[in-house]
């Protein structure tokens, strides 16, 4: 949802109190978008693993090239 | 954003956890709820994923601007160092005074 407000020209109309003309149906906050949570909690997943995996990397690099290891 | 040449990767990585991390997360995430906020959502409760994932993206982005900036500097360091053992004529120690020398003799006016 957030990137369709980016890139629609919706994004500049104040949506204060209001029915956008844009999209044919309101947000419905009571049913999540299980697919959109499943993807941001699998992309931030995938960042932490990557970031954790990119440390060791540096850690051993580190510890090659001053010959502690 | 850190794309450190290989002179730098002999440099101690920076542990996970460090400020500019920690700072972007809290920026992120502050992003993520005012978010909500502008679009009439409890600004804490909904959209954990969001503030998750945007917490996240500040972490990772902080771990690599940390470590481009210790690169940085340990470059600076060295580049100065360099000169300073280059040019010891401009870093020669001052001779120093006690204060004994300096201080005029004190004639109390009572």
């Amino acid at each position: 949802m957030t990137f369709n407000r980016l890139f629609s020209g919706a994004a500049f109309v104040s949506k204060v109190g209001s029915r956008s003309v844009f999209t044919s149906s309101k947000p419905d906050s009571a049913n999540p978008n299980w697919l959109r949570v499943g993807l941001a909690f699998g992309t931030s997943a995938l960042l932490w693993g990557l970031l954790f995996k990119q440390h060791s990397t540096d850690v051993h690099e580190y510890k090659v090239r001053n010959g502690l290891e | 954003m850190g794309f450190v040449p290989d002179l730098g990767k002999s440099l101690p990585p920076p542990s996970v956890a460090n400020r500019n991390s920690l700072w972007l997360a809290g920026v992120g995430w502050c992003s993520a709820m005012l978010h909500n906020a502008i679009n009439h959502r409890p600004p804490m409760k909904s959209g954990v994923h969001r503030q998750f994932l945007m917490a996240t993206i500040g972490w990772f982005i902080g771990y690599h601007l940390t470590k481009y900036e210790n690169y940085t500097f340990a470059k600076l360091d060295r580049d100065m160092n360099e000169y300073i053992r280059l040019h010891p004529e401009e870093f020669a120690a001052k001779e120093k005074k006690t204060f004994a020398e300096i201080v005029e003799p004190f004639h109390p006016v009572r």
